[in-house]
């Protein structure tokens, strides 16, 4: 067992945790943050994406050790963030999403998109969303949502 | 239209907790106490097991079959004469049967220390030839999976047609051999199951990720001894499900067993690679087909050999021979043929068994048909969708009984031809295939059309000899004391956005705000029996079953509205969730409090049964509802990498009343994304051992935002006659014909080489393949 | 899909790094980024028994220009030199390749380092740095050293590293502004690893052309014969590619020897148009 102390969701959290637990399972048994999902384990589907220090990254890959000092938000921890309100917004009004399996993974990497490439157009948004699989929607509310954030926040 | 009752976009109410991160699904919930199982799994195709050697000190956290007291191999049935049943152990007795069978369950505090054990459970193999491709296991002298059978069919079937009559009148014969690979369905979120004893109830409750809870009870009493009312499944949210949910699974029955035996709630969440090697997988079939024409291509004559590939084992309930029941009676699609004829077989291999994926047997069987179609069109020199049309069943026919005996019940099936025709603009891309690209890519146009018969009732089930025939389904309404609804389903919403959807269907009769009603679905305990969610038939049949309980509500409602607003009951009317007479009107809520809480207050004819109703509903006649479409696509192909980009792709679909178009195009969308999936990318492959081949998403590829094209989408609405609200059954359709569009349009861009692509995925390495062929015959 | 126990230590400095990897005889393991061990250990692929991680190292994470080179600390991130957040020396070409590695989220925390010693043949910077002719720092038991990438992947998954070497960084010519270089990666989808890679750098100011094959079964491969036509000026069509790979042995099956050839004419129609 491996000590570490990050934030998480803003909170910080000390913990005892077994090297091979991954950030997705120490924060969904561990923190019973359950919002975070875990689709493949191996990387490919997205569905376990949080931010890790600011970025989008794969929990199910990282391990939670690996994670001492980092500064964690899960899909839980964004109730207050504006992009990810318009963002929520736009996923209920385009019909962006349907099991919601891959919903939270999809909120975190729209999230990045939009910050990180405000003047994305369609195209570069699919190419950007190829990390993240959604088996329900056919992907179609998922773009019309960001580029409608993406149009919004161009004003 | 009302803004909240049918036909109206209502915003989804599900989606507010999946957006915050706050669903629940299996896997989210925490037991007290609790296990987690890992299972030992096969690594041979085909073998007799000679030893299980548990590690020292864990015998009592490993169990293999002959610790498993009490549970009955699970053994599903089918009425048809001739029909072999192959049962499905929950854990491998005597011989394993496909890699990736379940052989030892090992328990752990955590999956992880589960996962430990099973590394160090020791088996010891005698390995068999297995049979893999089911051509070869189809023929005499192929390794047995079940050496009592004698061979390896599970069901054969014919229906001769009068082929020589038709055959002497056809201009053209044209015959092709299709193959729809192996593929897996790929929810996103896995099977799961958390099982515990409840000793209070005296019941097990399982939490499981099903489509079909009510289904699942029925089978876990069964395999484990007891009776249904000790089992109460519950699905929570789950995290789609397209088929792989209809099925009790080997694991969830170990995990139920231990959770009894030892009193500890047990928990098994599938990975992904259990997922993609050891879940029942669907999809695979072999056509031969043929098709009489005449010299304008008007098909005459169809005959076909259908072969699927059901794996080793029959699932429960819906059995492995489902898909070429479907198969055989589907194959005509939408057209009006004289004659046809059709021989299938169900065929058991060393593979993971079959279950029906969304769409169940009819992608296949458009894929066969409507590739042969565009084959007859290049024959005859016409253009596909003229081709279509004129095959097709007209308006004025309808209602049309078709040569497979279904009966069509409205539309206009060559009208969504010409529309989609319309829509990509035939003429202005055959411009552009003949101008050539600058990048040197080829251009195709491809079609495909198909009815899609959903929600079928009891006759049609019953002629499928499944022990399941689904009758009347019956939906629960109750008015609350405040005047708020609760509907309660069988059904199982899983993506499909029924709590929004049946709360429409309420609002529409009662007037009420969506937003004040609750739908329980998913929870034997709670909602009425129901087969569940499957075969499109949710919205028909739960939806209709909602409105019958609403009206019945509308009735006892009128009955103390009157009392209340002082009038006769039949000057009342309900709307707008109110009860309005002809000098007043009152809200739900004040029938609610004289109902439950003065009753004192209440008419002396009051219906006894209160403001509760559970009614039970069924179309009349109920062999289904016939939804329509056609599908229409533009590819760019890479002659050099066999590379397919999808340029442009159309769906004009008809599903009679839309309760939500924006949920009704979101499962279009979907399920059309699905069917790009199998059209190039997704494939099981098996190597000649046995061997799963694509184990991890990095070998079976699910396509992306990338490779999924910007549907364009139009709506018909043809309401259906004999539905509530006309509405059809369409949650499934549009994965039907898309691997037939895209096949037929790589076969158009490939029609200079004379090369044509007849099995999926239709890979860069099969297009390159079919060129370099053509080429070598052209030599 | 969870990873069989192991130990965790994070290293302090490179020195302690090495002595943690030397410190058991077991199966031990620096931790990059992850994206590449992590998946191997969750399906128990990799079952190491120590694993130490280096990725916040700050040697690590320093990036130098020396003599003709940029110094590419080992544990600098796809998407920091997708971003730009490095120097530039080979005119947008490493850029390029960064940004067309996997998904954003793995970009974020995947190390080129790691990426070069995993070796995986169908991932990106193997082929694409061999063909800027880079150089791996590595540091170990012995000391420091520096091993030509062409010297350092053996094989498939297999490179020149000691039990407890690490890669501390990677040396990249800097190219002279008029060379030209291309890059043509065949793959299902974006993100996935390749079916097959054609990289091409031609700087004929410093007398440099490189033409490599990746995603093949094993190392990268140099096609010296196309490097040739490359300085000749001509174009090579995809039987011309075809016909020299044959001429160098390297045969695969008919789709292989297909893209390939497609791979590679395309990369240097690229670097010729660029
Ligand atoms: C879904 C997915 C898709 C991907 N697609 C691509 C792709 O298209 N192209 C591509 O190129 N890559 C791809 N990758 C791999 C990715 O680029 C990884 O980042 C990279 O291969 C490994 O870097 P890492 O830092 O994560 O290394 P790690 O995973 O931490 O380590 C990988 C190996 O290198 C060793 N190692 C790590 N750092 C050092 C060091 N400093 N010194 C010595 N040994 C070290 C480790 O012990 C291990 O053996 C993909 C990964 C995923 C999960
Ligand atoms: S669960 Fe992490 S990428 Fe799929
Ligand atoms: S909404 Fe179900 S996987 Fe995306």
């Amino acid at each position: 067992m491996t000590e570490i102390s990050l934030t998480i969701n803003g909170a910080p959290v000390t913990a005892s945790v077994e090297p091979r637990t991954s950030l997705a399972d120490f924060v969904r048994d561990g923190q019973r943050l359950t919002g975070t999902h875990l689709g493949c384990e191996h990387g490919v589907c997205g569905a376990c994406t949080v931010e890790i220090d600011g970025e989008p990254m794969r929990s199910c890959i990282t391990y939670a050790v690996s994670c001492d000092g980092a500064a964690v938000t899960t899909i839980e921890g964004f109730d207050d963030d504006a992009a990810m309100e318009d963002l929520r917004q736009a996923f209920t009004e385009n019909h962006g999403l349907q099991c919601g399996y891959c919903t939270p993974g999809m909120l975190v990497t729209a999230r990045d998109i939009v910050r990180r490439l405000p003047d994305a157009d369609e195209k570069r948004v699919r190419l950007e969303l190829s990390g993240n699989l959604c088996r329900c929607t056919g992907y179609v509310g998922i773009v019309r949502a960001i580029l409608s954030v993406l149009e919004k926040r161009r004003g | 239209m009302s803004a909240t009752g049918i036909g109206a976009s209502v915003l989804r109410k599900e989606d507010r907790r999946f957006l915050a991160g706050r669903g629940n699904y299996v896997a989210d919930i925490a037991a007290a106490n609790e296990v987690a199982l890992a299972f030992v799994r096969s690594p041979v195709a085909h073998g007799r097991i000679r030893s299980i050697v548990k590690p020292d000190g864990a015998e009592h956290l490993v169990f293999a079959a002959d610790d498993l007291d009490g549970v009955a191999p699970m053994r599903a049935p089918s009425k048809l004469p001739g029909y072999k049943p192959a049962d499905f152990p929950a854990l491998a007795t005597g011989k394993v049967r496909f890699v990736g069978e379940t052989v030892a369950a090992c328990v752990g505090a955590t999956r992880a220390e589960a996962e430990d054990l099973a590394q160090l459970v020791e088996v010891e193999y005698e390995e068999l030839a297995p049979a893999v491709d089911m051509l070869a296991a189809r023929a005499p002298g192929a390794p047995l999976v079940h050496e009592a059978w004698g061979d390896n069919i599970a069901l054969a079937t014919r229906t001769e047609g009068d082929m020589a009559a038709v055959a002497a009148r056809a201009a053209h014969t044209v015959t092709r051999e299709f193959r729809m690979s192996r593929q897996a369905m790929v929810p996103m979120e896995g099977r799961a199951v958390l099982a515990e004893w409840n000793s209070r109830m005296d019941q097990l409750i399982v939490h499981t990720a099903t489509q079909v809870p009510h289904l699942i009870r029925a089978g876990l009493a069964l395999f484990l001894g007891l009776e249904q009312r000790q089992v109460r499944v519950i699905a929570p949210d789950v995290g789609g499900g397209f088929g792989l949910k209809t099925y009790v699974q080997p694991e969830e029955l170990v995990a139920c067993w231990y959770a009894m035996k030892s009193g500890r709630p047990a928990r098994w969440i599938s990975d992904r690679r259990e997922h993609l090697i050891a879940d029942a997988n669907c999809r695979e079939h072999h056509y031969i087909v043929t098709a009489h024409a005449d010299a304008d291509g008007r098909i005459l004559g169809l005959e076909g050999e259908v072969t699927v590939d059901a794996g080793a084992y029959s699932i429960y309930p819906f059995t492995n021979c489902l898909e070429a029941a479907m198969a055989g009676g589907n194959l005509p699609g939408p057209y009006a043929i004289e004659a046809y004829g059709v021989r299938t077989w169900t065929v058991v291999t060393n593979k993971p068994p079959l279950v029906p994926y969304r769409g169940v047997a009819r992608p296949g069987v458009a894929f066969a048909m409507e590739m042969l179609l565009d084959a007859v069109a290049r024959e005859v020199g016409r253009e596909p969708h003229e081709v279509r049309m004129i095959n097709m069943v007209p308006e004025s026919a309808m209602p049309y009984t078709n040569i497979a005996k279904k009966t069509f019940d409205s539309g206009d099936h060559p009208g969504a031809v010409a529309r989609a025709a319309g829509m990509i603009d035939v003429a202005s891309v055959r411009e552009r295939q003949a101008r050539g690209e600058p990048d040197g890519r080829l251009i195709g146009l491809g079609f495909g059309s198909y009815v899609e018969q959903a929600a079928h009732g009891t006759s049609v089930f019953a002629s499928w000899g499944v022990q399941m025939v689904p009758g009347y389904e019956q939906a629960g309404a109750k008015l609350t004391p405040d005047g708020g609804l609760e509907l309660r389903v069988g059904v199982q919403s899983h993506g499909q956005g029924m709590e929004t959807t049946l709360a429409q269907v309420a609002s529409e009769v009662l007037g009420i705000d969506p937003g004040n009603v609750s739908v329980i679905h998913g929870d034997t305990g709670l909602t009425p029996y129901s087969t569940g969610t499957y075969a499109s038939r949710s919205i028909v049949m739960a939806g209709g079953a909602v409105s019958r309980a609403c009206k019945v509500l509308v009735e006892r409602m009128k009955t103390i509205g009157g009392h209340l607003l002082q009038c006769e009951p039949d000057e009342i009317r309900v709307a707008d969730g109110r009860v309005m007479g002809p000098a007043g009107d009152l809200p739900f809520s004040e029938i609610g409090r004289v109902w439950y809480l003065n009753p004192e207050e209440l008419p002396a004819d009051v219906d006894t049964d209160g403001v509760e109703a559970v009614v039970g509903y069924r179309p009349e006649p109920d062999h289904g509802t016939f939804s329509y479409s056609t599908h229409a696509a533009v590819i760019a192909l890479d002659p050099d990498t066999g590379a397919v980009e999808v340029l442009d792709y159309i769906v004009v679909e008809d599903c009679g009343t839309m309760v939500n178009p924006m949920v009704v195009s979101g499962q279009v969308y979907g399920g059309a994304a699905q069917g790009i999936g199998t059209a190039l990318y997704e494939e099981s492959p098996f190597d000649e051992s046995g061997q799963p081949l694509a184990s991890t998403f990095a070998d079976y590829h699910l396509p992306g935002a990338p490779e999924v094209p910007a549907f364009r989408l139009a709506h018909m609405v043809t309401p259906s006659p004999h539905t509530e609200h006309g509405i059809k059954g369409m949650g499934e359709g549009s994965t039907i014909p898309t691997p037939a569009v895209i096949g037929n349009a790589v076969n158009d861009a490939l029609k200079r080489y004379g090369a044509e692509v007849n099995e999926t995925p239709i890979s860069p390495r099969r297009i390159l393949a079919a060129i370099a062929a053509s080429q070598g015959e052209a030599a | 899909m969870k990873p069989a126990r192991f130990d965790y230590a994070r290293a302090s400095d490179v020195a302690d790094a090495v002595r943690l990897l030397g410190s058991t005889d077991g199966f031990n393991k620096p931790l990059g980024g992850g994206m590449s061990l992590g998946p191997m250990m969750n399906l128990r692929l990799a079952q190491p028994d120590l694993v130490v991680e280096v990725r916040r190292l700050d040697a690590l994470k320093t990036v130098a220009e020396e003599d003709g080179h940029l110094a590419v600390g080992a544990g600098i991130t796809h998407s920091a030199i997708e971003d730009g957040r490095i120097p530039e020396v080979t005119n947008g070409m490493m850029r390029f390749v960064a940004g067309q590695i996997a998904y954003r989220a793995v970009r974020n925390r995947g190390t080129i380092g790691g990426s070069i010693a995993h070796a995986d043949p169908a991932a990106d910077w193997p082929t694409a740095l061999r063909a800027l002719g880079a150089e791996v720092a590595i540091d170990g038991p012995d000391g420091a050293r520096i091993v030509p990438l062409a010297d350092f992947q053996l094989a498939a998954f297999t490179v020149a590293l000691e039990p407890a070497d690490i890669v501390t960084a990677l040396r990249v010519p800097r190219l002279s502004p008029a060379a030209r270089w291309g890059y043509y990666k065949i793959c299902r989808k974006p993100g996935e690893f390749a079916d097959s890679i054609g990289a091409v750098v031609h700087d004929p100011e410093r007398d440099f052309t490189n033409v490599v094959l990746g995603a093949t079964d094993g190392a990268p491969l140099d096609v010296a014969a196309l490097a040739e036509a490359v300085k000749g000026g001509g174009t090579v069509e995809i039987d011309d590619a075809k016909a020299a790979l044959a001429a160098q042995g390297a045969v695969f099956d008919d789709y292989g020897n297909q893209i390939h050839a497609v791979a590679l004419s395309r990369a240097i129609k690229g670097a010729l148009a660029s």
